[in-house]
């Protein structure tokens, strides 16, 4: 069976600029990778790559088994930007409902029915509301319920979180749980925060500074459905502390 | 709050009519060079239905260049915005429409379409609200939210789908202050180009030609009627589609 994704010799620049210095990765279906690195060392531009916005300089991009750009075009790729970008004109509902709007003849058969997750994630009488009405992190919420409306197989998030403040940000790490967890759908987290990829991961990939390369490769084995209060679990602390390491020593390097 | 709202305008205007008549009537003006307000409603009063007509005539010369001139400023904008060749191409041309005084090639455009025919009215409005319209519909989708065009981008949105959900509502606020711009000059436009055409600028030219400073006197109030009442209509469509922008909510909200 072929990865979720598969990398190999990665490369990207931008003119002179190595912004990607060959990465080999591969990532189970179902699982749960956050890509955790310094300020501007080329994780969104990884994500990016991977999510077909951007061609790779050299190298391959598998997803599920298929070039990332028709990946792309097939809508097999959900987005959450880090920014919610949600269109002031539309309402929640309709925001929503915006990238199933679109290239409409490649809507898969998994897609679900954004108003149900809108209230699942406790926007149900928000569904007429416009974007000014609600907080950062009923924005950001419309967002992720926004991607996993398409009911693609890969989710890729970019840093969705960062914006956010410390309470926000702990209520959406449980949220974005519940509602990954057992749909089979593989994520791709691209973050800054070392407590944030260790309770959401089952793998936490560390880069280097630019060029990106992957430093450290760590597996997180705290049990899933992951518990709210995992942050309280000593094993979870550890992991933490081997994720700090690894990104000071790839910075030293 | 309210009453002040409603009553003000209607306190500055009554001064300035008030202020108008008693000066005309002190200095003991010739009409033709400045008819009191009361002299100008009672002569518009023997003739409601030639200045009711003529006033529909000219809007509707206005409206139907005015019109044109939106659907041509979107298709340009929406090429300018997406090619800086076309765009580079296209400004001087703009410039030069919008700097060359339409008053002076009123009488060559009417001899080529023909002096009595609406045609070269038509023409001249449209030709003359152009550029605002074209340069504002290309700022404002140029400007379009680029988290939101990225989105879009990750399901492979068509460049028709771009613009319909995306380019043209982030253009909306520059196109309606361009069409507030233009709706002043479009009137303006069909008065002086009317002349055998008819409308309101042909009562105008005949009065002018004849020394009638009552006729002449009522053609003009009935354009700043005509320009009133556009505005209004104006604000009343911003209202409808533009209920999400801030400038159209009230305060507080």
């Amino acid at each position: 069976m072929t990865s979720a994704v598969s990398l190999s010799g990665l490369r990207k620049s931008f003119g002179a600029l190595d912004t990607i210095a060959g990465i080999d990765l591969e990532i189970d279906h179902g699982s749960f990778v956050s890509v955790i690195g310094p300020s501007g060392c080329g994780k969104s531009t990884l994500l990016r790559v991977i999510a077909g916005l951007e061609p790779a300089t050299s190298g391959q991009v598998l997803v599920n088994g298929e070039p990332a750009a028709d990946a792309r075009r097939h809508k097999r790729v959900a987005m959450v930007p880090q920014h919610p970008g949600l269109l002031p004109w539309r309402t929640v509902g309709a925001n929503a409902r915006l990238l199933l709007d679109v290239n409409r003849r490649a809507n898969g058969s998994t897609t679900t029915d954004p108003i149900q997750l809108l209230e699942r994630v406790g926007l149900g009488s928000f569904l007429d509301a416009r974007p000014h009405q609600l907080s950062g992190g009923m924005q950001q919420r419309v967002a992720l319920v926004r991607a996993l409306a398409l009911g693609a197989p890969l989710l890729a998030m970019d840093e969705p979180l960062a914006a956010l403040d410390e309470i926000t940000r702990a209520e959406m790490r449980g949220l974005i749980n519940q509602l990954v967890e057992g749909r089979g759908v593989t994520t791709i987290f691209v973050t800054h925060s070392i407590s944030e990829a260790v309770a959401l991961s089952d793998r936490v990939l560390v880069t280097s500074p630019r060029p990106a390369r992957i430093v450290a490769d760590i597996e997180v084995d705290l049990p899933r459905p992951r518990p709210d209060d995992v942050d309280d679990d000593p094993r979870f602390f550890q992991l933490c502390t081997r994720v700090r390491h690894a990104l000071l020593e790839g910075a030293a390097e | 709050m309210n009453r002040v709202r409603y009553l003000a305008p209607i306190v500055g205007l009554a001064v300035f009519f008030g202020a108008w008549e008693a000066l005309v009537r002190a200095f003991d003006i010739r009409p033709f060079v400045l008819a009191t307000p009361s002299r100008v409603i009672q002569y518009m009063g023997r003739f409601p239905d030639d200045y009711f007509r003529a006033a529909l005539l000219t809007m509707r010369h206005a409206t139907i260049g005015f019109a044109i001139a939106v659907v041509v400023a979107l298709v340009l904008g929406a090429a300018m915005a997406s090619s800086r060749f076309f765009e580079y191409a296209t400004q001087p041309v703009l410039t030069l429409i919008a700097v060359t005084p339409f008053a002076a090639y009123i009488a060559s455009i009417k001899v080529g379409l023909g002096s009595f025919s609406e045609k070269p009215v038509i023409f001249i409005v449209a030709l003359v609200t152009l550029p605002a319209f074209a340069f504002a519909a290309a700022d404002g989708m140029r400007g379009a939210d680029p988290w939101s065009r990225e989105l879009l981008a990750s399901v492979d949105a068509s460049r028709w789908e771009v613009v319909w959900h995306l380019r043209l509502p982030s253009a909306l606020p520059a196109l309606f202050t361009a069409a507030k711009y233009n709706t002043g000059l479009a009137l303006i436009v069909a008065y002086l180009a009317e002349g055998g055409a008819g409308g309101l600028g042909a009562i105008g030219a005949r009065a002018s030609a004849g020394n009638q400073g009552d006729r002449l006197w009522a053609a003009i109030f009935s354009m700043a009627i005509l320009g009133t009442i556009s505005l209004v209509l104006l604000n009343l469509l911003q209202r409808a589609v533009m209920g999400w922008h801030a400038s159209q909510r009230s305060q507080g909200a």
